[in-house]
């Protein structure tokens, strides 16, 4: 369970200050898909790095299980991340120097699994999302769905607890961003890993179990999205992906 | 712990892979600031190899020397030796007679050593390459041939192949000018390399030849180990003449070297300086890198990957460059080292001890300094931005913007960091009074301070550029925004060729400055119309003297009025050897001499009457005054002289002492002359007047008759080929800055080729993508041309004012001269052009819709 207790942070703009999360709260049960929305510039992606612990909050806790990441000092966050965290983004942010399967084989071997080991458990992964067959191609050389699968392989590797995905198919056309998120979903859920997308795609957002708007520095809880079923029913049918 | 993912390494291994140019760059740069130590390295010490192992060859096993002064010894001295040890059982020293001095044998130097076959067989020194190898099995027959014929030499077979010479065969030695007829008469295995430089004949041999009869150069001394051999040395320290000196053969080697010392730091100064550029230039390599993967890096410490894992990769890839180009260096050096060690070798020989430089000497610690020096100078330089990278936090929305925020923040430190340096550099020269390291540390100060500044500099002159264009040309505008929102890019390589830039402009105004007033000073000093001097290798070297018969034919032939006459020796002093000019100067020399200290009414009076006139070098040397006292070893013994005046002269950076000739004369016994100031009678044309003279000496000694002007051309020259060395170092630490200038513009070429696609994309045409990256490359050479310019000027101060003044005592006013800032402008122009090529032709030529779409 990710709970998130009364976040705040600020970045100052010239001589005032802009308060992007202001006693922000939250939880997200284990497993659940959360879709966060928000206009651009509402601090969706500032609350994905604090909840990452890539950034820190001004004031406030995010605690994901028994841990407080905002607590944590630098190290220690940064093994939690490698170690209970997946990312997804926007731009992929594969690895240009590395395949197909060392961008996903390194997220295994930073968490100690290294050799045969890794190889294997990459390839499959790799399969699993549809790339079997390119595991050495260079990621320059894949299509946009393409490496966000790798990037989604990548994330999901060493079976993390939860997914981050930061507005994960806002570089694909329709029809792509479609195999993305299912293949974001039925990956995650397959896994029973939390996952929290932030978008700005109402289409994307009405696939998570739940929605948070990010409004005024808060996030409030939106309608309910339509059944889970149906969403994925309606992917298939314009993607005939399954 | 394990080290960082097998991948990680791959990762970062592909990507210097990728960008093979800027690899490339990086590596040329260390590669040649390690090359530069090596070679600077090599040539000094190929000339302090030669020297030793000259000095080893010719002293053997001795113990101590005892010499003379230029006269030598009395060689009754010798035969007096036997009866100082008392007959008993205990070992006794053992005592061998030299005779040497310095001939030239086709062009080439060679030590002539006249040594006593069976004094010295039992001290196994030279001559015991001769009766152990000399004549392979030496017979009766050879061993008559040496003593008996004249001019009977032997030499090591080495030098005689290299010679072209067989045994039997007649050759031709020059001695001070004076041809003698010589015949080799066997060859000698060289035991040692020192050897190849020796030619050995009979003692009395190299007597005639050398003008010493009835002298000895020196005596070698084996001393027995212990009680006995004390004792021995006590009872001959006690039985030796007056004006003789006996000496640890050991310190020879040092006393002498320790002559160079002032021109090996500067050598070594320079070669320091072409590392400090390709530090910084490593630093902005390393930079460059971590800059391109900020994104990268950025994902891979969001992935999970820790700040050490980020800065162990970057260390290594900075190791593995320092390795790689410190290897490199070191092999550069090797191949740039074998022609310096002739230009130091031809400086050492003109200004300090003669040296015949056979073998390039590459000392072991050479090659662990230079690799050190490659591999710390890339880990010191990579450990900011390898800090930086591994400390950043792991944001993706760290774009351009907020780096370059950053780059200018740091720029703007840097110059209160270049006021620091600044400032420390003028603390240090005030309370640093004669240490020529610290005028050294606060000369790299100044030109840290330079490199701290430029980035600023670069940035408020492109600010102010581009609002001089506003309303102009907004493509200008956007090329010198670009200029100034770059810092992060282009700041350290513009640091680097402005820090180049300065000490080239300091060194050349010194120089050139130097060179001036060398000019002025052989104007001022040489007054006579015609100089005759003996030839020969070295200064101060006895064997160079005049013939006294073919010195009465010249200073008889019609024409010649006037003449002042010179004897130049080295003698022993209270403060070691010292350069003495005794000097019969004609009524118009006197004024040739510019006294800076003394009583000028008094002077002249007090020099005839046996004071000494100290040149400025010296007497900073050895912290004299007028009025002060200095102890010379005359032929009778130490003898206090009277300190009369100090004066102008750029002669040597040891400076020399003047006394009166006829003073010399008494107190040393020597009536030799080394050379002669003739002053013709009016109307009377040098030209027209050398022929004469050489025909005067009649071929009895080829002497060297010049006028004056062909001998201040001549000085001139020699002083040049003192400054090549600097020159190419000079140059060199500026190639390297070029290098750093064209591998930063390639990495901002590669970051910014997007914004050029725009450009291109809304109009712009190829020539005006190319002219607009050349401008901007000019505009960059152009501020670090600028910011070099004041500095170079302070540089130059420090170097006349300060350094050489330690270093050598001299007084150098300072010249400025168009060159120097030509010289500057050249390096700067061509750097920026050169830099700006490839990236301009990439901007007029490259895919414009590819570039657009790569994120």
């Amino acid at each position: 369970m990710i709970v998130i207790r009364q976040l705040c942070r600020a970045f100052s703009e010239g001589a005032g200050v802009h308060r992007v999360l202001d006693k922000a709260d939250a939880s997200i049960h284990k497993g659940e898909v959360v879709a966060v929305v928000g206009r651009s510039g509402s601090g969706k992606s500032t609350l994905l790095n604090i909840v990452s612990g890539i950034d820190r909050a001004d004031s406030g806790e995010v605690a994901i299980g028994s841990r407080i990441v905002t607590s944590m000092r630098e190290p220690e966050r940064t093994l939690f991340r490698r170690a209970q965290l997946g990312f997804v983004y926007q731009f992929f942010n594969l690895i240009p120097t590395l395949d197909v399967e060392e961008n996903v084989r390194l997220a295994l071997e930073l968490n100690g699994m290294r050799g045969a080991a890794a190889r294997r458990r990459s390839a499959s992964i790799l399969a699993e999302v549809g790339l079997g067959d390119r595991l050495h191609s260079s990621v320059d050389r894949l299509s946009g769905g393409e490496q966000q699968r790798v990037a989604i392989a990548r994330a999901l590797a060493h079976e993390p607890a939860v997914l981050l995905a930061d507005e994960p198919t806002g570089n694909l056309d329709e029809e792509t961003a479609s195999q993305v998120l299912h293949a974001l979903l039925s990956s995650s859920r397959a896994r029973g890993a939390t996952l929290i997308i932030v978008t700005h795609d109402a289409w994307l957002a009405r696939s998570a179990d739940r929605i948070l708007e990010l409004r005024d520095g808060k996030l409030v809880a939106r309608e309910a999205p339509p059944a889970q079923k149906s969403s994925e029913a309606q992917h298939t049918r314009r993607t005939g992906f399954s | 712990m394990p080290g960082p993912a097998p991948t990680l390494w791959a990762a970062s291994l592909r990507h210097f892979l990728r960008q093979p140019a800027q690899l490339a760059l990086a590596l040329v740069a260390l590669a040649a600031g390690v090359a530069t130590i090596v070679a600077v390295n090599i040539a000094t010490a190929s000339s302090r190899r030669a020297l030793e192992l000259s000095l080893r060859a010719v002293n053997g096993p001795a113990t101590q020397v005892i010499t003379g002064g230029p006269q030598g010894l009395d060689e009754a001295f010798y035969v007096r030796l036997f009866t100082l040890a008392p007959l008993s059982s205990e070992p006794q020293p053992e005592y061998a007679p030299v005779v040497s001095g310095y001939v030239t044998v086709r062009n080439r130097v060679m030590q002539l050593i006249g040594v006593d076959p069976f004094a010295n067989s039992a001290l196994e020194g030279p001559s015991d390459a001769m009766t152990a190898g000399a004549f392979g099995d030496a017979t009766l027959a050879q061993l008559r041939r040496w003593l008996l014929e004249p001019g009977a030499v032997v030499m090591a077979a080495g030098a005689a192949r290299q010679l072209g010479l067989r045994v039997g065969e007649p050759l031709t030695v020059d001695i001070g000018g004076v041809k003698q007829r010589a015949t080799l008469i066997g060859l000698m295995n060289a035991a040692q390399a020192g050897d190849a430089t020796l030619m050995l004949t009979d003692i009395a041999q190299a007597q005639e030849w050398l003008g010493l009869s009835g002298h000895l150069t020196r005596i070698d001394v084996r001393m027995p180990r212990g009680p006995a051999g004390r004792a021995a040395l006590a009872e001959l320290r006690r039985g030796l003449p007056a004006g003789a000196q006996l000496d640890p053969a050991a310190g020879q080697v040092q006393q002498t070297l320790d002559m160079t010392q002032a021109f090996s730091t500067n050598l070594t100064a320079m070669s320091l300086l072409a590392l400090l550029v390709s530090a910084l230039l490593i630093y902005g390599a390393i930079s460059f890198t971590v800059i391109q993967r900020r994104r990268n890096i950025a994902v891979l410490r969001a992935i999970g990957a820790t700040r050490r894992e980020i800065l162990t990769i970057v260390l290594t890839e900075a190791a593995a460059l320092g390795v790689a180009g410190a290897g490199l260096g070191v092999l550069l050096g090797l191949a740039v080292g074998h022609g310096l060690v002739r230009l130091v070798s031809q400086t050492v020989n003109d200004l300090y001890y003669v040296v015949a430089v056979q073998q390039v000497a590459l000392p072991a610690g050479t090659v662990i300094t230079a690799l050190a020096a490659g591999l710390g100078t890339a880990l010191v330089a990579s450990l900011l931005p390898a800090l930086e990278a591994a400390g950043a936090a792991p944001q993706l929305g760290l774009r351009r913007s907020v780096l370059e925020g950053r780059a200018t923040l740091v720029a703007g430190r840097l110059s209160w960091l270049s006021l620091a340096f600044a400032l420390a550099a003028g603390g240090l020269i005030a309370v640093s009074h004669r240490s020529v390291f610290a005028g050294f540390t606060a000369l790299f100060l100044l030109l840290l301070s330079v490199a701290a500044l430029t980035p600023s500099v670069l940035r408020a002159l492109a600010r102010l550029a581009s609002r001089a264009l506003s309303g102009i040309s907004s493509v200008g505008r956007l090329a010198l925004e670009d200029v100034a929102a770059s810092l992060s890019r282009t700041g350290v390589a513009v640091a680097a060729l402005g820090m180049a830039i300065a000490a080239m402009i300091g060194v050349s105004i010194m120089v050139e400055s130097f060179r001036v007033s060398l000019r002025h000073w052989l104007t001022d000093t040489m007054r006579a119309d015609i100089y005759v001097a003996a030839p020969g290798p070295g200064v101060g070297r006895p064997e160079r003297r005049i013939e006294p018969g073919v010195l009465g034919a010249l200073l008889a032939t019609p024409g010649v009025a006037d003449h002042s006459a010179s004897r130049s020796v080295v003698v022993r002093s209270s403060h070691g050897d010292i350069a003495l000019d005794a000097l019969l100067l004609a009524p118009g020399s006197y004024a040739g001499v510019d006294v800076t200290a003394g009583d000028p009414r008094t002077v002249w009076t007090a020099y005839a009457h046996g004071a000494l006139l100290l040149s400025d070098s010296l007497a900073w040397r050895l912290r004299l005054r007028p009025g002060a006292r200095l102890s010379l070893i005359t032929a009778s013994g130490p003898r206090e002289f009277p300190i009369a005046a100090i004066y102008h002269e750029y002669g040597s950076g040891l400076g020399s002492a003047m006394m009166s000739l006829e003073v010399y004369r008494r107190l040393w016994r020597d009536d030799s002359i080394t050379a002669v100031g003739l002053y013709l009678a009016p109307g009377i044309d040098a030209a027209g007047e050398i022929p004469r003279l050489q025909a005067a000496a009649g071929g009895r000694q080829a002497l060297l008759i010049r006028s004056n002007a062909d001998i201040r051309a001549m000085s001139l020259d020699i002083f040049d080929r003192t400054f090549i060395i600097t020159r190419v170092l000079y140059w060199l630490a500026g190639g390297i800055a070029a290098i750093g200038l064209v591998s930063a513009l390639l990495a901002w070429e590669l970051d910014r080729k997007r914004d050029l696609s725009v450009l291109r994309a809304l109009g712009l045409t190829p020539r005006g993508a190319a002219t607009l990256v050349l401008a901007q490359t000019v505009f960059m050479g152009a501020a670090a041309l600028l910011a070099a310019i004041p500095a170079g000027l302070i540089i130059a101060v420090v170097l006349t004012k300060v350094v050489d003044r330690r270093a050598f005592g001299w007084h150098i006013e300072m010249h400025l001269h168009g060159t120097q800032f030509l010289h500057a402008l050249a390096l700067t122009l061509a750097a920026a052009l050169l830099a700006g090529l490839y990236p301009a032709w990439r901007a007029a030529v490259g895919p414009i819709a590819a570039e657009m779409r790569e994120e």
